[in-house]
């Protein structure tokens, strides 16, 4: 793999087998032996290359159900891919409104978990503990359990622990949406100063504002399929058409 | 598979942390969330040894010499086994926040569940060690022997994973296993030494130690742990086997499976 890309795929497509009804008992397959069941072929991601150099942040633009979730989720090493090859050089932290938290852990022990996953020792953690507790204004609910956090609290935890625990490559899917105004402002002035300086970020969003201004290459999807990879002004007039 | 795995443990040291850390919060999860904390981790053998005590010593009038601490061991091996098998059959499901948005090796998972789960067994050996050498009566006392169960641990612990393994790698496709196991364990109780007498337990069923792991693994416990000697090495090997069989069996099926755990359940 050459050593100045984060993530290589090759020929990599993805298709749903989903069935009418649940055949995932053993009684269901038995009963069932000879009514098989009717599965329909959902095509996500039609055959495609991808690439994305270190370092570097890409956009990722298309219309609902376009396979942008399914290509990241496949770029993440979350879903694996049907056919052809995928390279992943690092560790991976797939974004949307949470990152990995259990409902029956407290603030705290989420916060070692989730970033011990992302790849930091105990005293790195232990170290910007502090820092992720203040960024996420929970100073209050270091110890109770998440699953008692209104879901705006939830949704900054897990973007204090993002920006301050950070991985490798970062997928963030629409991630200026969390919480209030004022915690949004913030947000967006952490991404501009320092978070993905040095690191891999692949940007989804439909705010062709911030695609605009952050991503040196966008890929524009329509229908499973990668329509664009280059360009951002390009993919951008590409996307503004198909929404027309 | 296996080498991915130890290289990349190599490189990035924090993945001991990792495990332990992962271990020790489902430890807490399980056992601190009551007021009675680490106790529970002793009630559950404690009061099984007192059911099958009354049952088997004081009505059927069993004959087995110092037969709490012959229970009690048993037990505690059989909770194990049982903890980390029936009680990991969901265990995609229930730690997917692990594995769903990042790409964290799930091998990691079991491992860290099944130390909590050595935790309380290790909790439990102790007691065992104590309640035998102070309050049961005639016995053989310390042996060097006693090391022995490291190894027989590390058998049981390799066994357990394999299975469980095995079957939280069937439940993406067939959510029924959890029945089917439950059934199978509760018969496989019976098909073990646990509480009846060996040698009743090898007239009935002749060899069969050696097709059923657990009934070795603990008929071996109790010869280091009770009986000064060895163990038996030829019904070692043979559990050593298949508890090695098993994991690599596990191992196929989360790669074939669990691949797609992630996008099933």
């Amino acid at each position: 793999m050459n050593s100045n890309l984060a993530i290589e795929a090759r020929n990599i497509s993805k298709t749903f087998h989903i069935t009418e009804d649940s055949h995932n008992t053993v009684k269901h397959r038995l009963f069932n032996l000879f009514n098989p069941p009717r599965a329909k072929k959902v095509e996500a991601l039609k055959p495609m290359d991808f690439e994305v150099k270190k370092g570097e942040c890409v956009g990722l633009i298309g219309r609902n159900g376009c396979g942008k979730s399914t290509l990241t989720k496949i770029l993440a090493g979350v879903y694996p891919t049907d056919t052809g090859t995928i390279n992943i050089n690092g560790s991976t932290l797939l974004m949307n409104l949470g990152v990995g938290m259990s409902h029956e852990l407290t603030a705290r022990e989420n916060i070692y978990v989730s970033a011990s996953v992302l790849g930091l020792k105990i005293k790195e953690i232990d170290a910007i503990f502090d820092k992720i507790i203040s960024f996420a204004e929970l100073e209050d609910s270091i110890d109770r359990k998440i699953k008692f956090f209104s879901s705006g609290m939830q949704a900054r935890l897990a973007f204090s622990i993002a920006v301050n625990a950070g991985a490798d490559i970062m997928f963030l899917d629409e991630i200026f949406a969390v919480g209030d105004l004022k915690f949004q402002e913030k947000a967006i002035k952490v991404f501009e100063s320092s978070w993905i300086e040095g690191k891999t970020v692949v940007l989804v969003s439909h705010t062709m504002a911030t695609i605009e201004k952050y991503c040196t290459r966008t890929a524009f999807m329509k229908h499973g399929r990668l329509e664009f990879y280059g360009d951002t002004a390009k993919a951008i007039e590409l996307y503004m058409e198909d929404n027309h | 598979m296996i080498a991915d795995v130890v290289n990349d443990w190599s490189r990035r040291s924090n993945k001991f942390e990792r495990l332990w850390l992962l271990a020790k919060i489902e430890f807490k999860l399980r056992y601190y969330e009551n007021k009675l904390g680490l106790l529970w981790a002793l009630i559950k053998p404690i009061m099984d040894m007192c059911i099958y005590y009354v049952a088997f010593k004081l009505i059927m009038k069993s004959d087995v010499p110092s037969f709490a601490s012959y229970l009690f061991i048993g037990l505690i091996l059989w909770n194990f086994f049982i903890e980390s098998t029936a009680g990991t059959v969901q265990i995609l499901n229930t730690k997917k926040y692990l594995y769903e948005y990042s790409n964290m090796n799930k091998l990691e998972i079991y491992v860290s569940t099944l130390l909590a789960n050595s935790i309380g067994f290790f909790f439990n050996l102790v007691m065992f060690f104590l309640f035998y050498n102070i309050f049961e009566n005639g016995t053989e006392g310390l042996s060097l022997t006693n090391l022995w169960i490291i190894i027989l641990f590390a058998n049981m612990f390799i066994l357990a994973m394999g299975l469980s393994l095995i079957l939280s790698n069937i439940f993406i496709i067939a959510k029924d296993i959890t029945q089917i196991w439950t059934v199978f364990t509760s018969f496989l109780f019976f098909l073990s030494p646990i509480f009846y007498k060996l040698s009743t337990f090898k007239d009935a069923l002749p060899s069969f130690e050696y097709g059923n792991p657990v009934a070795g693994i603990i008929i071996n416990a109790r010869r280091v742990m009770m009986q000064r000697s060895q163990p038996d090495f030829k019904l070692l090997a043979f559990d050593l086997g298949y508890a090695l069989l098993f994991l690599a069996l596990g191992l196929l099926l989360l790669n074939k499976l669990g691949a797609k755990a992630a996008e099933k359940l």
